[in-house]
């Protein structure tokens, strides 16, 4: 293997690839399409991505406040709607690399379902209530 | 700060939320001194990612048509389903660690906010949610929220997000990583 041999916890490892054989992370990166992705790194930015998504949603739901299971409905759409957008438009990968949409369309999702969830109902018992 | 938090109705479900958080990071931590710092650990999960690296590669770069390559191929499998059972099994102690205080943790929130909606739910959830976000509750008003609901919530996003941030996540290249290994279907 190109990569070091020791001690492999998440930081040195990403220390290890930016002095081996995957170009150093950048957030220029992220809107590349001509990038070349490692499938742990593109699990890591989609699931972050999935994370964000849930919990700005949720503050919003609950800001707003949307009520009705058809709102879960709707971030479900709309976050794998940003997640699809994102791996097929921005980056142009091709998703049999990684495993098939199913692999890249989970990263993730049921954490952020349940943290938009807590976010969504925080935001909606503390402000309306 | 006190009388700010309780000038909310729901104050409680600020209260489950942070003791939620500090028990995350309890749990990480017992982990952590119990499992990711120790050099058994460290070395079976580099195998398990060299090994996963590997197969990955002989997999993508050569088309398994020679039968010297697929029985390669079945090695490197085996051997990778062998060191994601043993990190399983390295990983048992500290879990049962972690669940005691979960179940600890469980215990105490129950005692102080039991019987009490803890905060309101913005749906109506489907009745096997029911049961948990009702639980011990009064009253016909689906949309209270018991305590367990909200911690289960809490539980599952800020340890699943914590662990991944710390870089503690189980590694993708082990699909098995359960004790009793199930056949995937995209391997074969």
């Amino acid at each position: 293997m190109k990569e070091g041999k020791s001690v492999k916890f998440k930081l040195q490892q990403q220390q290890q690839q930016q002095n081996g054989h995957v170009s150093p992370f950048k957030f220029a990166k992220l809107l590349d399409p001509e990038a070349s992705w490692d499938k742990d790194q593109l699990g890591d930015v989609l699931h972050w991505i999935r994370q964000v998504v849930g919990l700005l949603c949720g503050l919003l739901w609950g800001a707003v406040p949307f009520v009705g299971a058809i709102w879960i409905v709707v971030f479900l759409i709309l976050s794998s709607g940003i997640i699809y957008g994102y791996y097929a438009i921005i980056l142009k990968i091709d998703e049999e690399d990684f495993g098939g949409h199913g692999t890249l369309l989970q990263e993730g999702l049921f954490a952020s379902l349940t943290l938009f969830l807590l976010a969504w109902i925080l935001v909606y018992s503390l402000a309306h209530f | 700060m006190a009388t700010l938090l309780s000038g909310f109705k729901y104050s409680d479900s600020l209260a489950v939320v942070g003791i939620s958080i500090c028990t995350a990071f309890l749990c990480e931590g017992i982990s952590w001194i119990l499992i990711y710092r120790t050099s058994s650990y460290k070395s079976l999960r580099s195998t398990i990612d060299k090994a996963s690296k590997k197969l990955e590669t002989m997999k993508t770069v050569d088309k398994p048509s020679k039968k010297s390559k697929t029985k390669k191929i079945d090695r490197v499998e085996t051997s990778l389903k062998e060191s994601s059972r043993d990190l399983s099994l390295s990983k048992l102690k500290s879990g049962a660690v972690v669940a005691l205080v979960l179940f600890v943790v469980f215990g105490l929130l129950n005692s102080l906010f039991e019987g009490k909606p803890v905060a309101k739910l913005p749906f109506v959830p489907v009745s096997i949610v029911q049961k948990m976000s009702h639980r011990g509750l009064q009253g016909g008003d689906m949309t209270d929220c018991s305590m367990a609901f909200l911690y289960f919530l809490c539980s599952i996003s800020i340890r699943t997000n914590l662990q991944k941030f710390l870089g503690f996540a189980p590694p993708r290249g082990a699909p098995n990583a359960g004790l009793f290994p199930m056949p995937d279907p995209k391997t074969n």
